[in-house]
């Protein structure tokens, strides 16, 4: 019954869009056509027969784990607070491990507890990069638009650059990036191989007046990107993306409440219509591309 | 006065855990006995019990090899491939209390010790795959196994290396892309340096081989293949090297003791090294022309 998805194999959809059990999710994602989910540790955890049952699903299911999330409020901590986090750290990299997920997203500080020391911040990523190596998981270090410290994606990319970790890079958001109006042209200085995810989102207005509202929409009002009205910078920003030569995942990672009460079909058959739009119109993929085929590249 | 510190920083910087080399390698396997006839073969001899569990000490030299049959580390190895691992280096450092808080500074992962059994808390952390590094400070006037080994009656506790063998290093298998994450890791926690592509040792020189910050052994890390199948990306320590002065003899004295040798075109004994055919679907050493470090 699969579906041809030549075009959109890189574009995925996240569990945080769906209600429901993670069985049902897993079900509703691979019946719209796609090939890969974005899992959230509270889908493992909060399965009713535990964690191993949740890991098997996921594995059942065939889909690829695009990413796994979130570990938050992470960096620029000391003392014990520090410690308890590491200890999180540690948990959220033992699930990711355990699902078969290769990238574990870290959402920027918003504690007021955290140092705002970009050198201490990229301290605590670089060693949080090292507890992943033997796991073989990379970090995503992303700009929460209310971050404290790190709120925009070229702040995140300096730190980045400063914790200097091979297996430390950028987890882009499409939505912060929209909400704070990052100019686009900041991607131009990213190295496309330190890119380790994509999050695509659009919401449905122009002006966000408060970082109260800012929050608000990004927890409760996004939409698939060709939904929303920052259409034509979605699709720019995954032009200008494709041309720096990233060539790795889409995830729509969208918050929205309506889809909360929507069965789970519909909701993906939305995703899957936003991954064509992406793919065919945007990107002007029409048949599969031999360069798409997920090879190892030689040398 | 500012190239002093300059070149005194360097130093301290190069060997951030005073390393000394490897005190012991620990297999873990569910076949004992197996294991301690291939290692017998190679030269090896039993010297020591653990204390309270299924734990044997082998020696030549001063390389320590560790067979680990307690239960609860071969747990995971019963079924369908019961081939031995290795599952720990054993780092000689200048102090393993103040190591071990180092590397977790730096990222390491710290492994919980079961106290209540080992006799010594001996500190370990999470290496590649299910091994563990442990650190270890006593090693000189009185060492680890004075305290949870009991020597085996009658035997030499110190026999002699065969032919000058010593721990050369050990090579670990990893997953596609993932040379600059381990390289990172062993420089960032231990201080390793990584070689220049000219400069190999033995006769497989695929990959990449790092330093050990106090210079006496090496790691190499290799990737599959390009085009070679990686379907579960597992990553482990397949192998040790031995180091010898002279490779033709070490090969013709373990032959004379029935150990074979690849004989495949690539990896036939020559004067840089030898390989010796996989025994027990997992274990195979390395030989490698060195005359000592």
């Amino acid at each position: 019954m699969s579906q041809f998805t030549g075009t959109i194999d890189d574009f995925g959809m996240d569990t945080i869009s769906l209600a429901g059990t993670l069985p049902a999710k897993l079900q509703a994602v691979r019946s719209a056509g796609f090939s890969q989910i974005m899992l959230s540790a509270r889908d493992l955890v909060g399965h009713p027969e535990g964690v191993d049952a949740a890991v098997q699903a996921v594995r059942d299911s065939g889909l690829r784990v695009t990413g796994f999330q979130v570990l938050r409020d992470f960096e620029g901590l000391s003392g014990q607070l520090r410690d308890y986090k590491i200890d999180v750290a540690k948990s959220m990299l033992a699930l990711c491990a355990a699902v078969g997920a290769r990238v574990l997203l870290v959402c920027s500080s918003t504690s007021t507890h955290a140092s705002s020391d970009l050198d201490d911040i990229a301290r605590d990523l670089r060693r949080l990069a090292m507890l992943a190596v033997p796991q073989g998981i990379k970090v995503a270090f992303e700009a929460l638009s209310w971050g404290r410290t790190i709120n925009e994606f070229p702040q995140a990319w300096d730190v980045v650059c400063r914790a200097d970790a091979p297996n430390l890079g950028l987890g882009l958001d499409s939505f912060h990036t929209f909400a704070m109006n990052t100019p686009l042209d900041e991607l131009d200085m990213i190295d496309p191989q330190k890119i380790f995810l994509v999050q695509l989102a659009d919401f449905m207005w122009n002006e966000i007046r408060s970082v109260e509202e800012r929050i608000d929409t990004a927890r409760h009002f996004r939409v698939f990107p060709g939904e929303g009205v920052h259409s034509q910078q979605a699709a720019d920003m995954v032009l200008r993306l494709d041309r720096i030569g990233y060539r790795g995942d889409y995830s729509f990672e969208v918050f929205n409440d309506d889809y909360q009460q929507m069965p789970l079909g519909r909701v993906a058959d939305r995703a899957y219509r936003s991954a064509l739009w992406l793919g065919e119109t945007v990107l002007k993929r029409s048949v599969p591309l031999p360069g798409k085929m997920r090879l190892k590249a030689m040398g | 006065m500012n190239t002093l510190l300059q070149r005194e920083g360097l130093h301290a910087s190069s060997n951030p855990l005073g390393m000394e080399g490897i005190e012991f390698i620990e297999y873990a396997t569910t076949k004992p006995q197996a294991l301690g006839q291939v290692l017998e073969a190679m030269g090896f001899h039993p010297v020591a019990r653990h204390r309270s569990r299924e734990v044997l000490l082998y020696r030549q030299g001063d390389i320590n090899v560790i067979v680990n049959a307690h239960a609860p580390e071969t747990a995971g190895l019963e079924g369908a491939d019961p081939s031995p691992v290795i599952a720990a280096l054993a780092l000689r450092v200048r102090d393993a209390a103040g190591a071990y808080r180092q590397v977790l500074e730096r990222g390491a992962w710290a492994v919980p010790t079961q106290v209540a059994v080992m006799e010594l808390n001996i500190p370990a952390i999470h290496g590649v795959g299910s091994s563990r590094i442990y650190f270890v400070d006593r090693y000189k006037e009185f060492s680890i196994y004075d305290v949870d080994f009991v020597p085996i009656p009658g035997v030499d506790p110190r026999p002699p290396a065969l032919g000058g063998l010593h721990f050369f290093g050990a090579v670990q298998y990893i997953g596609v892309d993932r040379y600059d994450d381990w390289i990172e890791f062993y420089a960032e926690l231990f201080g390793f340096a990584t070689l220049p592509d000219e400069q190999r040792f033995g006769i497989l020189p695929k990959g990449h081989v790092l330093r050990s910050p106090c210079g006496s052994f090496y790691l190499q890390l290799i990737e599959p293949e390009p085009g070679q199948l990686d379907i579960d990306g597992s990553e482990y320590f397949s192998r040790i090297g031995l180091g010898t002065p002279d490779v033709a003899a070490s090969v013709a004295a373990l032959r004379a003791r029935g150990v074979a040798f690849s004989e495949l075109p690539a990896t036939a004994p020559g004067p840089r090294g030898a390989l010796t055919l996989s025994q027990l679907g997992s274990v195979s050493f390395e030989l490698v022309h060195n005359a000592r470090a």
